[in-house]
């Protein structure tokens, strides 16, 4: 049985891997002998195959928490899995769902190849250089903090000028920061199904390991902040603290709750860590539900409260609506694979796509509750009175 | 005298009337007021002016970001910022007869303004193609000597600084406008048709 299930999660994530070359941007001339144009000619079936992936991986991702919640599946069996996982998606190609990965590859170059300040100097003024071809934000100033500017300095030099290796070099480090956010979920929850959560929440595994977003970095420096913390190294916590925020700023918000914690051990008090966890999820996505007032509600930006939910799953009902969000905001990417365009119906469609999972779980929540159904049903109950009068 | 003459007449003088018409419209057009070629470069608005607290703010501000401008490119920007900004604030403070600070200012934006080629031949001895650089300091150049040019014409062609206490000070105002003006015509001939490498 459990031979059967590693095998048929390893061929779904190996699929995702195979279609996600359907994407090849037409512009990547690195890649133009294996390019195909079959997503942007075959949009109705390559949406349907989307659809059908990311089912596939929740369905996946339901089951192998269960197995884990249920000791079905030992730490052993969930070392495996996080492996197929590194496996299967390491080899996809990154920019099926979001072009962010060649931003930071033309980030980089502009600061470590020609040696320009990326916060002046915008990628779009080295004309003639053939990352412009398909890079999305060449007219913009680098939007990243300087500690990743900095790091991303890692993967250009691995890549030693060669787009490929400096490509995959990227997605080697977003695949280290995933393994080790898991490892030090493991040693902040010390428990296997806090650690499944995490690992094989598609969400989580297609932002950091196929799109390879930076999110999963300034998670983890926050995480590591937050074990510091607990092992009171209070300075090293602060250098931590102060990487993350230069990653990608959000984590700015957790300020407040640094400083509570500072102060609580500068009173020899303890600090209910289950607390801290909670008011980083509610502060992680606040600033998440506030994203559309700058750009756009990203999926990537999930990364950011998802990890602190997850390290609390006695708080049962907010982790099923942050699933069923998790799986809502993937949906996000499907209008757009579809219509090909950003504008018409896709916002709206967008919308409800996201919004409806967590609609419909919050309704199954609640109508599991008595009192909540009692009132439902009176709801019900009204409507034929009140025409009978 | 016959009819048809007279009409010919009639036609030759209204002919003549019209020539003597397009004549008068044409010397309407070139007015005696001055035209200068407009650039459509946009210079800043004047920032503190010297005496204010501000602008020692200013300098040491000038001084760091000098470092964060770092790269050809960078540093091309950084110059060429700041050579704008001492036009504008020469330009303000020749208006105010401020002529001792007025010149000093226009000497620092020539300053800045000399070193803008070199950042731009860097770059493209690193293989860049900097054919938008090149236009973008042609249209400054343009801009520049459209400003000055104008200054030139309303600033005395010399002026005894006399402050209070101190020695006085010659200042060659017209010499030295024509000087930057000089500076700038070099660079962006220098631009039209290309470096020397």
């Amino acid at each position: 049985m459990k031979r059967t299930v590693f095998i048929l999660y390893g061929l779904i994530l190996l699929g995702l891997s195979f279609f996600s070359y359907a994407f090849i941007d037409p512009n990547l001339i690195y890649y133009k002998n294996i390019y195909s144009g079959f997503a942007f000619q075959n949009k109705t079936l390559v949406t349907i195959l989307y659809l059908c992936f990311i089912a596939l991986l929740f369905v996946s991702y339901l089951f192998i928490i269960k197995s884990v919640n249920r000791k079905r599946f030992n730490s052993k069996d969930v070392r495996f899995l996080i492996g197929i996982t590194c496996v299967g998606l390491f080899f996809s190609y990154p920019a099926m769902l979001s072009y962010d990965i060649f931003n930071y590859l033309t980030t980089a170059k502009v600061l470590f190849f020609h040696h320009e300040n990326p916060y002046l100097i915008m990628p779009i003024e080295f004309l003639g250089d053939p990352f412009l071809l398909f890079t999305h934000a060449a007219n913009k100033l680098a939007l990243y903090g300087p500690v990743w500017i900095l790091f991303s300095g890692v993967p250009h030099f691995l890549g030693a000028g060669n787009f490929i290796v400096t490509l995959m070099s990227f997605k080697l480090v977003a695949l280290i920061f995933y393994v080790l956010t898991v490892l030090l979920i493991w040693k902040l929850a010390k428990n296997l199904y806090v650690v499944s959560l995490f690992a094989f929440n598609p969400l989580i595994i297609l932002e950091s390991l196929l799109s390879s977003h930076n999110d999963i970095i300034m998670v983890f420096l926050v995480l590591l902040s937050f074990f510091l913390m607990q092992n009171k190294k209070y300075l090293l916590a602060l250098l931590i603290f102060g990487a993350s925020i230069l990653i990608k700023y959000a984590t700015l918000i957790l300020l407040p709750i640094f400083i509570f914690m500072l102060w609580k051990n500068y009173k020899g008090k303890d600090i209910n860590w289950k607390n801290i966890y909670y008011f980083s999820f509610l502060s992680m996505l606040i600033i998440f539900l506030l994203s559309p007032l700058r750009e756009e509600m990203y999926p990537w930006y999930a990364v950011w409260f998802l990890p602190f939910i997850f390290l609390i799953p006695e708080k049962k009902n907010i982790l099923y609506l942050s699933i069923a969000f998790s799986f809502g905001l993937l949906l996000r990417y499907a209008p757009f694979m579809y219509s090909g365009t950003h504008f018409g119906i896709t916002p709206l469609l967008k919308i409800v796509l996201a919004s409806l999972p967590v609609v419909i779980v919050g309704f199954s929540i609640l109508s599991s509750r008595p009192k909540w159904r009692n009132l439902l049903q009176l709801g019900w109950r009204k409507i034929p009175r009140l025409r009978s009068e | 005298m016959g009819m048809a003459q007279k009409e010919f007449r009639v036609e030759s003088l209204e002919l003549r009337m019209r020539k003597i018409f397009l004549v008068i419209l044409f010397l309407l057009a070139l007015s005696p007021h001055q035209v200068f070629a407009e650039s459509s470069y946009v210079l800043p608005y004047p920032s503190s002016m010297p005496g204010s607290v501000w602008y020692t703010l200013h300098l040491v501000q000038e001084r760091l970001e000098k470092f964060w401008y770092f790269g050809n490119y960078g540093q091309f920007s950084y110059n060429l910022k700041q050579a704008d900004k001492y036009l504008v604030e020469a330009k303000t403070l020749f208006e105010y007869k401020q002529y001792l600070l007025a010149d000093r200012a226009l000497g620092k934006s020539d300053e800045y303004f000399q070193r803008l080629p070199y950042y731009l031949e860097n770059a493209k001895k690193e293989n860049r193609d900097i054919s938008a650089k090149m236009q973008l300091l042609k249209d400054a150049s343009s801009k520049h000597i459209e400003i000055l040019t104008s200054l030139k014409k309303d600033l005395p062609d010399t002026f005894n600084w006399k402050p209070e206490r101190k020695s006085a000070t010659e200042l060659n105002l017209k010499e030295k406008i024509e000087n930057s003006i000089k500076i700038r015509e070099r660079i962006k001939s220098r631009m039209t048709y290309g470096f020397e490498l």
